[in-house]
Parts: structure tokens; sequence; C-alpha cells
């Protein structure tokens, strides 16, 4: 067999997936942590500030990869739904349910940065605005799927409850999006677009990408010490699990 | 005796409410959901969103606590617990306010809690905001323990939630129309102390009323 | 107008909620572990079937 495929269906057996994901997870966590602390640190002090809108234009290099992540996650979770239902990889419902806190952790992120970001800029803490009710709603599916595991007492039937939701969230997403977006055209009020994009300069990008690159490595870390937990408590009672357990001498 | 029924009941209400503690968030989730769609209904902007704010805040409260009003006695009538209160040395009444005290504390309270916020997500006007919560801490004990009068009615029956709803909207009315009207009231720059004192009135009344309706309803329910 | 209040506390809150991400797995991880300690210890106890009847 080759040795790639056989390592993913050794990733399905609860003892190697622990083993594997209490190595990987602390390295992701790392990684992550120090990109993040350069895109942070040139962020905040190597950038030079926006002539429009001053030093708050630094929250932009939370805010925008939080939202990125918020949604990758949410697809993410989507797909890892999908395998499970299909082809009931329980290793793929753990991973699915575990994607869950952490997309719901960036999106919270997202709209708290950018309340935070827009009222020193646009004079406003929130705005009816298609993006932000569209990331708030986004919230809410997150916190539907994770409402859904925990209310079902039946691990696996939960997540594929929970997975199903995710699935239908991640198809009706767009469609939210679009009405929303519709929606708020009907409403000439405002000509003006208050959150229209902001072209950057490209001496700004890096620490940007640094801070998606950092995020993206950081969620890897947080989803296996997630899907860790979540493995533990399927498995427990398990002999395994035991002698895992057992204070070492 | 009567003050140590009453710890105990306190005591396992809240060991059982923090085992589930992220069901305590539920109505606090839900009234937001009821402003995402108002305000989303209402087409978004502020100017219009703020003249309407509190009135909606008002009905996000009232149907986030209707919606929690099914929990109030449904998990002690499905494990037998309801029984044992008919048995118990201590007046019905006096469980039933100690137990819709407690749910008034962990499900109406941090929807207090949430208000300003789902205030600031409606435009409120910043000087309404005082009296929306005065008005809403006098009006939500009153919505529990009208509401417990009618959950202890419906406690017997299977998929009784529209029926809890028909019979407790009705009810509900003049608590809506005092508290959401003091803040219209002080929006338009009268003085709203009227209304706080007509719901505080209320309050007092229902305090000792509702407990002894909803403990003859119980008995007739569980009959 | 000052934003450094601003950009404080968006960093802030950055800070406390992956603060929190990192932290609540680690918590889960230690209860699961100390549950099933707990568990094969009291497995361990009843190896003298005082019980027969029972499962554990």
């Amino acid at each position: 067999m080759h040795p790639v495929v056989r390592w993913f269906h050794q990733l399905g057996s609860p003892p190697y997936f622990e083993r594997f994901a209490a190595r990987w997870a602390p390295i992701a966590y790392i990684a992550g942590l120090l990109v993040m602390a350069y895109g942070l640190y040139g962020a905040l002090f190597v950038v030079p500030a926006d002539y429009q809108q001053g030093d708050s234009f630094r929250i932009l290099y939370i805010h925008v990869p939080s939202a990125w992540m918020s949604m990758a996650a949410f697809a993410l979770m989507a797909l890892y739904a999908a395998i499970a239902l299909i082809w009931r990889i329980k290793l793929c419902e753990i991973l699915a349910m575990a994607c869950a806190p952490v997309g719901a952790a960036f999106t919270l992120i997202t709209l708290a940065t950018g309340s935070i970001w827009g009222k020193p800029m646009w004079g406003t803490w929130w705005d009816w605005d298609p993006r932000l009710t569209t990331e708030l709603i986004l919230l809410f599916l997150y916190l539907g799927v994770i409402g859904l595991y925990n209310a079902i007492d039946d691990r696996r039937n939960a997540s594929r409850a929970a997975g199903l939701l995710a699935i239908v969230g991640v198809a009706l997403l767009p469609v939210i999006h679009y009405s929303v977006t519709w929606w708020n055209s009907l409403h000439q009020g405002q000509t003006i677009s208050l959150f229209g994009t902001s072209h950057m300069d490209p001496s700004m990008l890096p620490p940007l990408w640094a801070m998606v690159i950092g995020t993206h490595l950081w969620f890897v870390g947080s989803l296996l010490a997630r899907a860790r937990a979540d493995n533990l408590r399927r498995e427990t009672g398990k002999d395994w699990v035991a002698r895992l357990a057992e204070p070492r001498a | 005796m009567i003050r140590s029924a009453a710890k105990a009941l306190m005591i396992r209400d809240l060991r059982l409410i923090w085992r589930r503690r992220g069901d305590a968030l539920q109505p606090a989730l839900f009234a937001l959901l009821v402003v995402v769609l108002f305000a989303l209904a209402l087409g978004g902007e502020a100017r219009e969103l703020a003249k309407v704010a509190a009135a909606v805040l008002w009905l996000a409260v009232l149907l986030a606590g209707l919606l929690a009003l099914d929990t109030l006695f449904r998990g002690d009538a499905d494990d037998g617990s309801l029984e044992q209160w008919l048995l118990a040395p201590v007046p019905l009444a006096w469980l039933v306010l100690v137990r819709t005290s407690m749910h008034w504390a962990t499900t109406a309270l941090p929807l207090l809690v949430a208000t300003p916020f789902l205030a600031e997500l409606l435009h409120l006007p910043h000087e309404q905001l005082p009296v929306l919560l005065a008005s809403l801490a006098l009006g939500t004990p009153l919505l529990s323990l009208l509401g417990a009068v009618v959950a202890a009615l419906t406690v017997g029956m299977r998929r009784s939630g529209i029926l809890i709803a028909l019979l407790a909207l009705p009810l509900y009315v003049p608590i809506l129309v005092f508290g959401a009207g003091s803040v219209a009231a002080a929006g338009q720059g009268l003085d709203p102390v009227g209304a706080l004192l007509l719901l505080g009135a209320g309050l007092v009344l229902a305090l000792v009323l509702a407990p002894l309706a909803a403990a003859a309803a119980i008995r007739i329910a569980l009959d | 107008m000052s934003y450094q209040n601003y950009v404080i506390a968006a960093y802030c809150v950055f800070a406390v909620v992956m603060l929190w991400d990192f932290i609540a797995p680690r918590l889960q991880i230690r209860q699961q572990l100390r549950a099933a300690r707990l568990r094969a210890t009291r497995a361990g106890r009843n190896t003298t079937n005082e019980f027969p009847l029972s499962r554990e």
C-alpha cells in the first residue's frame, strides 16, 4: 500500500490520532505564534500610518485575516462533515466538530474588531451593511452547529446532525449574502458605501500575509487540540485511554 | 423549614443550570436574532431603527422569555419531582415563587445584561437606555410570574408550545404597553415614572398572587 | 483624534479570544484524562468481584 494512503488510514485509528495530534498541535501553535508575532510587529511598528485613516488602519491586520479565517473554517467544517456523512469516517466527524469553536472565535474577533474599527472611522459601532450582517449570521450558524452537537447525547449521531447543519449552512451562506446585498441595494438612502475597500500600498502587505499564514497555522494547532479532546471523550472507557491517563510513576 | 426548602431548591436549580450552562445563553441569542430580523425587515437604516428601537427590544426580550417559559416546570414534571413538590411540607406557592425567581435570574437577567449591546445594534438613542432598562427590570419579573401561571396550567400537556404562547401573550399585553410605553413617553419628553410605578405595583401584586394561582394550576394539572 | 485606544482595544480582543482558544481544549483534555484515570482506579478496586452482577 502506498505510504501516504497507509498513513491516511492509520490516522483513523483513535490511539494513532491521539499520538499524531499530541505531537503536531504544539508545533502548529508555536509556528503560528511566531509568524503572527512577525505580522503583528510589522502591523504595529513597521507599517506607516495610513494617510486617510491614521493608526486605526492597523486594526485591519487582525480584522481581515480573522474574517478570511472565519469563512475558511466554515467551508472546511462543511467539507469534513460531507466526508463524514458520505463515507462515515469517524475522524472526519471529530475534525468537523472541532472546526466549529475555532471558526466561531475568529468570527467573533472579526465582528468585534470591525465594530471597534468602525467607531472612530465611520462614527458608528454597527451598521446593517451586507458584509457585517452576513458575518453576524455566520456567527449564528457556528453557534447553531456547536449547540446542536452539544444537545444530542450520542456523539456519532450528534456529529452527523450538526454536520448536516453545517452543510446546509455553507450552501445557504452565499444565498444569505446575496439576499442581504440585494435588500440593501433597494434602500438607496446610502448612495455612498460606508465600508468601501481601501486600496493598500504594496509596502503594507507583508504583515497582512504573515497574519493570514499565522492564523491558518494557529487554526491547525487549535483544530488538532480540540480534535484530540473530542477523540479522548469518545474513546473514554477504552483500555488505551486508561493506559494513557495513568500517572507516570 | 421555609428558608431551608428555598435554599435547597435554589442550590439545586443553580447546579442544574451550571451543568447545562450553554443553555443559559440561548434566550439572549434568541433576542439577538429577533433584533437582527427586525433590523433586516425594517431596512437597516440607522434613523429608522432608532425610532422603533425601544419597542423592538421590548419585543425581543418578551419573546425570548416566552420561549424559555417551557423549561420552567417541564424538567421537574418529566422526572416526577413536581409531584414531590405537592407532598412537601412547605407551601407549594412558596416553591413556585422560588423556582420562578431562579428561572428569571437565569433567563431574564442575561437578557437584561445583553440589552445595552442589543440597543447599540438598533441605534437606540442613549438617553432612552436607562428608562428601557428600568422598565425591563420591572417588567421581566412580571412576565415570568404571569408566565409561571400559564406554564403551570399547561404542565401536563405534551406539545404545548404554541398553546403557552396563545395563553400568555394576551396576559403580557398590559406589561408590554406600560413597559414599551414608558420608554416612548421618555422619548417624547414626558415623565415615564407613572408607567414605571404601575409596573412596580403590578409586580408587587403578582409576587403575592401569581404563585398562589400557579400552585392551584399545578394541582389541577397533576390530578 | 487618538486612535490609540481603539487599536489597543482591538488587539486586546484578539489576544483574549486567542488565549481562550488555546486554553479551552487543554482544559478539556485534562478533564478527559482525569476522568479516565478515576474510572481506571475504580475498576481496579473492584476486581475482588464483590458485585458479580455489575457491569464494571
